[in-house]
């Protein structure tokens, strides 16, 4: 299968919740997908497309447009294909569904990202800080609008 | 017949030192020793030994924790100096911050540094640990270490070299010899 042809079965199958679907190049594809549905999309990824890699689970937070967005790097072994798939959340209370039903290794990308971004996974099996302290939960230092950086309290330069 | 002679022996206070079951014998308490033996010659005589026997501890906290662990291997002898690698916290007399210190990572570190016995001494070593080097104003890395840890030495550089290392240790023997390190209350 090629990147065309993924497309057109991922939109044919989910014509309501994958819109803005798009093919960048031959192996780059990218589609946005609606929160609820993200682990239906992603069990048909991984079961009749053969998406079977998790690449990589992120979010990129825009305080202009008052959203966040998590975004699933999805690879495949069968055909040389990436997916790029972005689920838009509300900024206030972003919460989605996890994919660590589909995807196993979703598990600590999701942590990540919700130390991080303050995105809550419902489902998670165990959804607490993956590396920070967990005094800086509910800090989200990787929101823009994040104030503890720069850390000014310094007082050693070399 | 003989008289058993009677003395009054003076019935000194005795130093409460927590435990009273023992009667009639004066006790003392082990830092009242230290006190007196640090304002004679006998500290200089165990300064001598301590400074000959500098003891780190292996705690590779970043990548100058590769240049720390080449330090103790076979290549640099150390030995010579009487600096030996050691394992455990509490065979140890030096601790090493050999990278940043992360707020998650702070009281782990202060964990071992109460594992230690004393006397005690810190170098930091690397500019991570001294500023947080390219961590500086990061939002999860704990600045200032100094005033956490008596630090004696600072060993700047990104790594620093190993010889920088052994040169730091000489500098807090000439230290422990002046008796001006942060280790011990003089």
């Amino acid at each position: 299968m090629n990147a065309k042809s993924i497309i057109a079965s991922l939109t044919s199958k989910f014509p309501e919740e994958v819109y803005d679907a798009d093919i960048e190049s031959d192996i780059r594809t990218v589609a946005k997908v609606k929160p609820d549905n993200v682990v239906d999309v992603c069990r048909y990824l991984k079961e009749d497309l053969s998406f079977g890699h998790l690449c990589c689970e992120s979010a990129v937070d825009y305080p202009g447009r008052n959203e966040i967005e998590v975004v699933y790097i999805i690879g495949s072994y069968e055909h040389p294909v990436i997916l790029t798939m972005k689920a838009i959340l509300p900024r206030e209370n972003p919460v989605i569904e996890s994919v660590v039903p589909v995807y196993w290794n979703a598990n600590w990308y999701e942590r990540e990202t919700y130390e991080l971004f303050g995105v809550k996974y419902l489902n998670h099996p165990d959804l607490k800080p993956l590396v920070l302290p967990i005094e800086m939960l509910g800090e989200w230092p990787l929101r823009k609008d994040y104030q503890g950086f720069p850390n000014k309290t310094a007082k050693n330069l070399v | 017949m003989d008289e058993i002679e009677q003395t009054n022996v003076e019935q000194t206070t005795v130093q409460n030192v927590g435990y009273d079951d023992v009667p009639g014998m004066v006790l003392t308490d082990t830092n009242t020793i230290s006190d007196i033996i640090k304002k004679t010659k006998i500290q200089d005589v165990l300064n001598w030994g301590r400074k000959n026997s500098l003891w780190f501890m292996v705690n590779a906290m970043g990548c100058c924790g590769v240049e720390l662990l080449s330090t103790g291997m076979a290549h640099y002898d150390t030995d010579r100096f009487g600096i030996i690698p050691r394992n455990s916290p509490r065979h140890a007399d030096v601790m090493i911050i050999s990278g940043y210190v992360t707020k998650k990572y702070l009281p782990a570190l202060k964990r071992i540094w109460d594992q230690m016995p004393a006397p005690k001494w810190v170098i930091c070593y690397g500019d991570c640990a001294i500023s947080g080097g390219p961590f500086y104003e990061s939002y999860s890395t704990f600045q200032n270490v100094d005033e956490i840890f008596p630090v004696d030495v600072f060993i700047p550089g990104c790594p620093p070299r190993c010889e920088a290392l052994i040169q730091g240790f000489v500098e807090l023997q000439k230290k422990i010899e002046a008796k001006k390190d942060r280790g011990t209350d003089y």
